[in-house]
């Protein structure tokens, strides 16, 4: 195993040496210099292009630039300075990873806590009603772009917002369990439709109240997220458990008399799981992409949205900085993966 | 010489219908057509495909035709009331539309539109409206148009009403625009961004997975980290990067190519992946041998015998690419990086949709139309790359 875990680790390298040359490529591919935009402007702090000069020796040729750049990140995490924010990059952008990470890590974890047994519910009644049903959903879910399944969640929420307003502002009955379940009562909504907390009233609650705003902030995007995650992965459990079932050794031990719940849960999904695992690393990428987006329609202060502000202001570091901690968040994902794997399967550790 | 005589024998002729065998095509042509959705879907993609063709016809306003702030404003007017029934008669007549006006209401602060019931606009067909270049003279650039002098103009709809009255089948949006026309021109670009991003992927994508298959070595190992590097960054985040390299307010004719070339750049890693793994058992064959012991040079190996083996691979990843790109050029113009005003593509007409703020949507259900018709379009092509996907596999057989 710990052999294993060597030679994974190291194969990181060449794929970070590949992502850092990419990034910095694209960079210098792009027109006009890192110091144009503070030549060009008058306000312009001296002493930070100045800093910028000497960090990255941006009088030096291409090469040595890059690996100034490298050597920067790795040895005191230093990725440049923002040009809009005038501070540095890795100051302006941590927030924003931490912002989609708890977004993205939530929904991960659900799409799989979801995605087995729902595979597994359809894989063992296959062709039943329920297995269609499923499956119609996560066709419906593979073809609904994520920006429109928000847009339309939050729609959905506005549109009860007109009825629950006059219940707010009448003394019905059920009051007070409409007040036990809204979030926001004054605006009449069930749920937010935008941002990560209640700006104007967070830092007036409590911890607990602050707990509880963030989670019912969570609840939308999380939904869009998960679904979009879940309709691919929900796919791969099943056909591959159904794959398994109808493998001799399953055959051999029904046979035996053991039990179905037994057949499925070790016999068969024991060997099943190793493309599930595996898809971490196509389902990660494509959670990322899909919050993406959620994240900017539903105003959600994270990667996304500061890549295309930081795009439109021509804000190359934070680009650049961008790319390389999502590439690494990503490569981190497919080696927990892999170790997992070779937890699971012994096949792999000993190959 | 004499010509033979001994006659030549009859053949037997069966009262049974002779059983011909089916070729390749058609017995793939047969499995294809039991698949209900993925015919149903080719129906409606080329329904699409046809009414976006001929979108200047179709439609009854030009593409960027607005009515705003005019003497007639049609800012987020909802869809046009059509009557069929003469109010004065109440028998069935000619459908026909009022004309409408708006006012400001005072306590939700929007236009509230109301009919001027007075006159009534029939509804004409085939009537007289905005001119426009047909379809496939369209699709030569306008510049080429104008230097050979052969720029035709017509100016027939299919449908349309006499101005000051409007006909809005799908309301209008913030600057007083058609939103069905709208559709039909954005379906232009949504649908064969797709089609020629798929393309270019797997071009790309089948001769470096061959190449890296066919000679191994250090190719290999270059192709396949390339590959594995290209998977190591989300591939939105490639994409708005790559998109910086160009200039974030080109004209949309310049847009459409840089989108399908990025697109086309990011995506072909799993399709090199797949087809080297195919070639590498190809390349084992016989048939290969004997192409190379007949003296074949090895680009000749590679793409007359070894690629058409990975046909059938490449028809399914070419059907199931589409829907993926179809959906990252909607995300891409949504973000205001891809198609700009006052051309139209879904993914945009849904960003504008959603400027005018999210507590205005309810009364203006109309503009989430686009996000259905992404919806369709990719489900259409999703049914159709598993109908594909299942006919072309011997093993799937029904």
């Amino acid at each position: 195993m710990t052999k294993y875990i060597v030679r994974r680790l190291l194969q990181i390298i060449p794929t970070f040496i590949g992502a850092t040359l990419l990034a910095f490529l694209i960079i210098q591919l792009t027109p006009g210099d890192f110091t144009d935009r503070f030549a060009l402007d008058p306000n312009a702090d001296a002493a930070q292009l100045e800093r910028l000069k000497q960090n990255f020796g941006l009088d030096q040729p291409v090469v040595i630039q890059y690996f100034r750049w490298v050597l920067g990140i790795l040895t005191q995490g230093y990725l440049g300075e923002s040009f809009t924010y005038r501070s540095p990059v890795a100051d302006i952008i941590v927030p924003l990873i931490w912002n989609s990470l708890s977004l993205v890590v939530i929904s991960l974890v659900l799409t799989y806590l979801l995605a087995i047994p729902i595979g597994i519910y359809q894989a063992a009644r296959q062709y039943s009603n329920g297995d269609k049903v499923l499956s119609f959903f996560s066709v419906m879910g593979l073809a609904i772009p994520n920006f429109f399944f928000i847009l339309l969640l939050i729609v959905g929420v506005l549109s009860f917002q007109a009825g629950l307003r006059q219940v707010a502002q009448g003394d019905a009955w059920y009051k007070p369990i409409l007040n036990f379940f809204t979030y926001d009562l004054r605006n009449g909504l069930i749920f937010p439709v935008g941002g990560m907390r209640t700006t104007e009233v967070y830092d007036n609650l409590n911890l607990w109240q602050q707990l509880v705003d963030r989670a019912w902030h969570l609840v939308l995007p999380t939904i869009v997220v998960t679904t979009s995650g879940l309709s691919s992965l929900v796919r791969v459990v099943r056909s591959q458990m159904l794959e398994f079932l109808k493998a001799d050794f399953v055959r051999t031990a029904r046979a035996k008399g053991l039990g179905e719940r037994i057949v499925t849960y070790k016999h068969v999904l024991r060997n099943a799981v190793g493309p599930v695992i595996s898809g971490l690393g196509t389902i990660l990428p494509e959670l990322v992409t899909g919050a993406g987006l959620v994240e900017f329609v539903y105003r959600w202060p994270g990667i996304t949205p500061g890549f295309v502000i930081a795009i439109q202001q021509q804000d190359l570091y934070v680009v650049m900085g961008l790319l390389v901690m999502s590439a690494l968040l990503l490569m981190i994902g497919n080696l927990l993966s892999d170790l997992l794997l070779a937890l699971v399967d012994p096949r792999i550790r000993y190959t | 010489m004499q010509p033979s005589t001994t006659p030549i024998p009859e053949p037997v002729v069966t009262t049974e219908k002779a059983v011909r065998a089916q070729s390749r095509g058609e017995i793939v042509r047969g499995q294809f057509r039991k698949h209900r959705l993925a015919v149903t879907s080719l129906w409606v993609l080329g329904l699409l495909y046809v009414l976006a063709a001929f979108a200047d016809f179709v439609a009854p306003y030009g593409e960027s035709e607005s009515f705003f702030r005019g003497e007639i404003d049609r800012s987020y007017a909802p869809p046009s009331r059509i009557h069929w029934v003469d109010p004065t008669t109440k028998s069935l007549t000619f459908p026909f539309v009022y004309n409408v006006s708006s006012q400001m209401n005072l306590d939700t602060l929007e236009f509230d539109f109301s009919e001027d019931t007075s006159k009534p606009y029939p509804i004409k067909f085939f009537s007289q409206g905005t001119p426009y270049t047909p379809f496939p003279i369209n699709l030569i650039p306008i510049e080429w148009r104008n230097a050979s002098g052969i720029n035709p103009q017509i100016n027939l709809h299919l449908f349309g009403v006499d101005k000051p009255a409007t006909i809005f089948l799908w309301g209008a949006d913030k600057l007083g625009r058609d939103v069905f026309g709208r559709i039909l021109f954005g379906a232009r670009v949504t649908l064969t961004i797709g089609i020629f991003a798929a393309t270019l992927s797997l071009i790309i994508g089948l001769s470096l997975g061959a190449i890296s298959g066919f000679y191994g070595g250090w190719v290999d190992d270059l192709i396949m980290r390339i590959v594995e590097v290209l998977a190591t960054i989300p591939s939105l985040f490639l994409l708005l990067a790559m998109r910086a390299l160009f200039p974030l307010d080109a004209k949309s004719s310049v847009v459409f190519f840089v989108v399908v070339l990025i697109l086309g750049l990011i995506r072909w890693g799993a399709v090199a992946r797949a087809v080297r793994g195919q070639v590498l058992s190809l390349r084992e064959e016989d048939f290969v041998m004997a192409a190379k012991g007949l003296g074949a040079r090895d680009s000749r190996v590679i793409f007359r015998h070894i690629l058409p083996g990975t046909a059938s691979f490449a028809i399914v990843s070419f059907s199931l690419l589409v829907p993926g790109f179809i959906l990252t050029e909607s995300g891409l113009s949504f973000l205001g990086l891809g198609i700009s005003d006052p051309n139209s593509s879904w993914g945009l007409m849904l960003a504008v949709a959603q400027e005018g703020g999210m507590q205005t949507f309810t009364s203006r259900p109309w503009m989430l139309l686009p996000g259905f018709f992404i919806f369709i379009a990719v489900l259409a092509f999703n049914f159709i790359g598993d109908g594909l996907r299942d006919a072309l596999d011997p093993k799937a057989r029904r």
